[in-house]
Formats: structure tokens, sequence, C-alpha cells
């Protein structure tokens, strides 16, 4: 590339000037204080049962959570679901517990849309990697599905996940997810929103207005 | 574009014009209504909020300490993953390094999310300059982006305008019939922006925080616009300050409580995105490249001493502008710089130079409020105070001005004499109690005007623009001895 010399100038311009700098600080390094070894015990609020506490707190972000016993009930809420919001154009990423209950749901889906079908979706169904009861997260890794437009663009999405993979925390998730194998993993907390005028809330700006979760509490 | 903006220089004149607006205090009491009480609220459902914010300063201290060290794990994990690599000294290096890959693609415009960092650069001004068109897809920054204004605020930046303003502008700028309803403004900004989306090859985001341990970058976010602008697009640019690393993975735990709970009051924002890399396979979802551009812009410098290296723990929450009452009386305009109120008064002058920006450091009453809200424990009070010591011991014009003209030392040795002993202490008490008669209201000596500002100068001076508080009826010595009776 063009770049490349000056690039490796201002590399080492900037570890120059970082080096130099520190330097100059040592001196004061050494007077101050170490700061004292910190504890990794971070108190959480107290773990309630998970899956009402993962529902509680999806209730306080705005997303709707139901608890199904087996995928054939999964499937009877998402119909429901499908007929409340009249959606006619459903996209769905590639996960196999996605497929299984649409296709019991007797439900037309379109897996890879287009960019067009894309745009005009109705609802994106989606599953999820983890998820995170003391937040109400849903934790999306790219490289075990594909979901990352489905669970984007479309004005509603649904998330159908079994209840083991819900964990109490974060910092449980952040053991357990893995950014070497997954390009990109999402956080998803409610619905997109936004408060950039006067604080006021507004929901559904660039993705999703509503999300809905299914949790499979037996399989 | 065409508008002129305040700049830091004249701090003291955008001040009084913001103080006389009564639209602007209109917008901006939302701010303590809102933020405050939500960040209070959400603080508690964190547990042991004093603990997360030691363990954040000591992650952030670590790292600063040796960051050339992280720098280059940082980096080197980046490039593991796929990412590429630019190095940029100052905001041309890193305007230039965007521009000419932008070109490289072939693109006339590139859809943008949030980034302080590019605001810092001014980055849309030298992507027009360069043919290409910028296009704001937060909310909040499409609305300033219409309006042609700057940022005023680091998490909300159209805080100052109200929704009238907003709805004008909107009718004016993109034709929608007129409307008080923000969803209807909202559902405006969503459908306009879909279509940029839709044909838009290149995109541009910040960095809220890159991982040395694996080369992952993190973005927050509440709108979704950041993850169309990373998942639509072929080509992904991130503009990350050199010291958004941090060590470990494992640690992102405590940066994901403290950030959105300070920033916003929420527990976690809407969304986080984990970018390491770019995909594994061609038709996979998402970008083909990811560029992140390393920018310093007068960072390392910071680091010289521990005192102003603690300005790089900031994590842009935007808590101590919300906490502010200079910035709650004032908003970020009047500041005149990408990075408004205390932080802004703190980080402005060593970013772009103390020469421009002499009179932030002194737009603060130092309360303090600012350095107990803030999440990483940055001791504003103390930059501030550091930087008016520079002031004054580096400017020759600072200098004459503090030397006193010879009545101001004589009073002052008048003052000396009569307060070093108890006697004359007192009487001079006695005097100011009987005085005071003429000029005290409600408890408090307001404004002082006429001749009795003409005879007592410092007194007229004094309260221009403050109350002085009163000599008390009794003092205690004298309370002391009449219980003592």
């Amino acid at each position: 590339m063009m770049q490349s010399s000056s690039h490796s100038d201002a590399r080492s311009a900037i570890f120059a000037s970082i080096r130099e700098n520190l330097a100059k600080s040592a001196p004061f390094d050494e007077a101050r204080h170490e700061p004292s070894p910190v504890s990794s015990a971070i108190v959480a609020p107290p773990a309630t049962d998970l899956l009402e506490g993962f529902k509680e707190s999806l209730e306080l972000v705005g997303a709707k959570c139901t608890f199904v016993g087996d995928e054939s009930e999964a499937a009877a809420r998402l119909r429901a679901i499908v007929s409340d919001i009249s959606a006619t154009e459903i996209i769905v990423s590639d996960s196999e517990l996605v497929h299984r209950i649409v296709n019991a749901a007797k439900l037309d889906a379109i897996e890879d849309a287009s960019r067009d079908e894309l745009f005009s979706s109705d609802v994106g169904i989606t599953s999820a990697q983890f998820a995170i009861a003391e937040t109400g997260t849903l934790v999306l890794e790219s490289g075990a599905e594909r979901h990352r437009l489905v669970s984007l663009v479309p004005p509603v999405h649904v998330c159908v996940l079994n209840a083991s993979s819900i964990r109490q925390s974060m910092a449980e998730i952040l053991e357990l997810v893995d950014p070497d194998a997954n390009p990109t993993i999402t956080f998803v907390t409610g619905a997109s929103r936004t408060s950039d005028i006067e604080l006021t809330l507004a929901i559904g700006v660039h993705g999703p207005g509503e999300l809905y979760v299914i949790v499979i509490k037996d399989r | 574009m065409s508008t002129t903006h305040a700049t830091s220089e004249t701090f003291d004149r955008n001040a009084r014009a913001a103080l006389a607006d009564p639209v602007l205090h209109g917008a901006l009491r939302n701010l303590a209504d809102s933020f405050v009480v939500r960040r209070q609220n959400a603080i508690a459902s964190a547990g042991d909020w004093e603990g997360l914010r030691d363990r954040a300063r000591a992650i952030k201290d670590e790292t600063l300490l040796h960051l050339d060290q992280y720098l280059e794990r940082f980096t080197e994990n980046a490039k593991k993953a796929g990412a590429t690599i630019h190095w940029a000294r100052d905001g041309k290096e890193a305007c230039d390094i965007v521009l000419e890959l932008v070109r490289a693609k072939n693109a006339n415009m590139v859809v943008k999310a949030k980034s302080m960092a590019g605001e810092e650069i001014h980055l849309n001004e030298a992507l027009e300059a360069g043919g290409i068109e910028p296009v704001e897809t937060d909310l909040g920054e499409w609305i300033i982006q219409l309006a042609g204004e700057t940022p005023s605020h680091i998490v909300v930046p159209a805080i100052h305008k109200t929704k009238q303003q907003i709805a004008d502008l909107f009718v004016e700028k993109v034709g929608i019939e007129q409307t008080d309803n923000v969803d209807v403004l909202t559902q405006t900004a969503r459908k306009i922006l879909r279509q940029r989306f839709a044909e838009a090859q290149v995109g541009v985001s910040g960095v809220n925080f890159g991982v040395a341990e694996t080369g992952t970058i993190l973005i927050l976010e509440n709108e979704g616009n950041i993850r169309l602008t990373t998942s639509l697009t072929k080509t992904h640019i991130a503009i990350m300050g050199i010291e958004k690393v941090i060590p470990n993975f494992a640690d992102l735990d405590v940066f994901l409580k403290l950030l959105p709970r300070s920033g916003t009051g929420q527990r976690l924002t809407a969304y986080q995105s984990l970018i390491t890399g770019v995909k594994k396979n061609a038709d996979d979802i998402g970008p083909d490249e990811l560029h992140i551009v390393m920018l310093d812009n007068g960072r390392s410098r910071m680091l010289a001493h521990p005192l102003t290296r603690q300005s790089l723990a900031c994590i842009r929450c935007g808590a101590c502008l919300n906490a502010c009452p200079v910035y709650q009386q004032i908003g970020g305009h009047a500041y005149g710089s990408v990075y408004p109120g205390p932080i802004g008064a703190v980080i402005t002058p060593q970013l772009f130079g103390l020469s421009k920006s002499k009179q932030l450091p002194y737009a603060s009453s130092l309360c303090g409020a600012c350095r107990e809200v803030c999440p990483v424990k940055i001791d504003i009070p103390a930059l501030l105070l550091h930087l008016r010591s520079e002031i004054a011991e580096g400017s020759t014009a600072a200098a004459e001005a503090t030397t006193r003209k010879p009545g101001e030392s004589f009073a002052f040795r008048m003052y000396s004499r009569m307060w070093s002993t108890s006697g004359t202490y007192s009487l001079s008490m006695r005097a100011a109690r009987l005085m005071q008669r003429v000029i005290a209201r409600d408890g408090k000596i307001g404004k002082v005007g006429g001749l009795i500002s003409r005879l007592v100068p410092p007194l007229g001076a004094w309260t221009a623009w403050r109350d002085a508080p009163v000599v008390a009826p009794k003092s205690f010595r004298e309370m002391w001895r009449e219980k003592k009776k």
C-alpha cells in the first residue's frame, strides 16, 4: 500500500512518544502508592430464580418473555406472536432450533433473505447462544448462527432459546463466549431505543421496535 | 459548512450568551431531571459501586502505565484476526487515512456511527472536502448534521435542542408535516436513514474499548445504527484513541457495569457489538475488511505525569457533564470544543493546547460533583487547578494580571495587619456589622452599585456576579461569653 512508509513512521513516532512520556513520569510513579490489589469479587444483586430473574429483567426493558414446556408449545406461541403482529414476511437465521419451530408452526419463512426481502420483512426469528438473567440480555455469536441481520433489520425480533443457555451474570458469559471463533458477538438487551430528542424515550429507531423471547424450559 | 461555531478562546462570551438563552435553559432542564435521577437508580442495582470504580481505575492505570506493551498486544491480536491497523499521529493523518480507504473503494458516501474521536479530528469536514458525503446515522448526530451544528454533549449530541426546534428542522430539511410527536420524528429518521444504509459500501465508527488479549473492539449503543453500520457495509473503518485499550476480555465486565449506568442510567445499553477481526468465510454476513485507525493526537503527551495521565482513563460517559452546575447552565457549545463540561475543560487544553483554551480551566466552581460521579475516579478538580497553575506560571500576560496594583497592595497590607491580632479583628467585624446594615438584603449582600461600589471597589467587583454573605449578628466568641455568664 502507498502509505506503508508513512504508516511505519507514524507507528514508531507514536511508540517513541509513549515511551518518552512514560519515562518522564517514572520518578512520580515510584513515589506514588501502588493501587491496592483489586478484589475480583463483584457483589452481584441477590440471585433470584434464574428464569424468573431473566423474565423480570426483560420486562424492565420492555421485552416480552414467555416460558414454554417444549418445542411444540414454542411453535404455538410463535404462531400467536406472528398473528398478533400481522406479520406476513418472515425471515429466519440458520439455527436448527428455529427451523424446527417454524416448521412445527407451519409458517413460511425465508432463510438467507436478499437485501430487498430483508428490508421488507415484518419479523426476524433467531435463537441465541446464551442469555444473561441479571440484565435480560441475549448473547448472539456470529460464528454459531447467521443472526446479524435477521435480529436487526426487521421491525420485530423473536428469539427462541433453551433455558439451559441462561446464566446469571455478564462475568460468566465473558468466560463462555469465544471471540476467536466469532468475528462478531452481539449483546441484545430489549428493543432499539433512543433518548436523543429531549431525553424522551422512543422505541425502534434503527433496530427492532419489539422483542419477544420464548424460553423452552425442558428439552 | 457556513455556520461558524463558538471556539474555546471566547469561552467567557459564549457562556454569557448561553446564560441569556431561555430556549437553551428549557432544553437543558431535562438533563438534571432525567439523567441524574436515572443514574442514581441504576447505580443502586450495581452492587459494590465503589469497588467497581476502584477496579476500573486500577485497570486503566495499569494499562496506561504500560500503554506501549498493551497497544502492541492489541494490534498484533487484531491483525491475527484479520483487521488492518493504521497509525495516525494527529487528526489530519487520521482523516487522510480514512479518505484514502474510502477512495480505494470508489465510494462517494459513508454511513457514520457516532464517534467522539471522529468529531475530534473533524472527519466530516475532511470527507466533504474530499468529495465524499458523510451520513451521520445516530439520531442526535443526524439532527446536528441537518442543522449544520456541532454536538453539545458527548452522549446526547442534540441535548441543546427542543423538540419544537427539531420538528421545525425536519419540516424545513426533509419536508415532513409539522408535528410534536417524538415517535413521528424518530420514525422519519429511521425511514430516511434506511435508504442510506441500503446503499452504503463503507461504514465509519468509533471504539469504546479495545481488548489487548483478543484484539476485540467493543462498541456500545442503543439505537442499532452502529450494528447496521458494521454489518451491512463491505468495509468497516473504526477510529480508536490509543487510550481505549484494556488488558483482558474479562475486564469488559467492570466497564459494561459502569459505562451504561453512568452515561444513560441504564443497566446495559440495548446493544454491544464485540468485533474481532473480519468474517471467516466469504459468504458470511458482515464487512470483508476491518480497518482500525489508532489515533494519538496529543494523547501520548498526557502520559508524562500521573496527574495528567488520569485524563486518559476517561470512558466518555458524560456523567460529569450532567452533574456539573456550570454545564447545566450553559450547555456544551459554550466550551467551544467537541469535549465540553468538566472533562472537556480538562482534556481540551491538553489535546489542543492551553493557549487556545485558557478560560476553560476556570469554567468550574471546583465543587467536586464531577469527581464524585466519575466512574473511573478522575480527579477533575485537581486537574483544573493544575491547568490553572500552568496558565498562571506559563503566560506573561497572566503574570501581569496577577501583579497587584499599589492600592490593592496597601489594602492587603491593612487586611493582614488588622486580622492578625484578635483585638483589631473583632473591631473590624463590629465595624462591618454596622456598615452592612445599609446594603444587606434578605441575609446576603447582593449586587452592590452606585456610590458604595465606587467607595469600596472590591465589594462592587465581588458582588457583580455573586452574593456575599453577611457578617453574623454576633460572633462565636460573643455568644460563648454570654453563655458562660
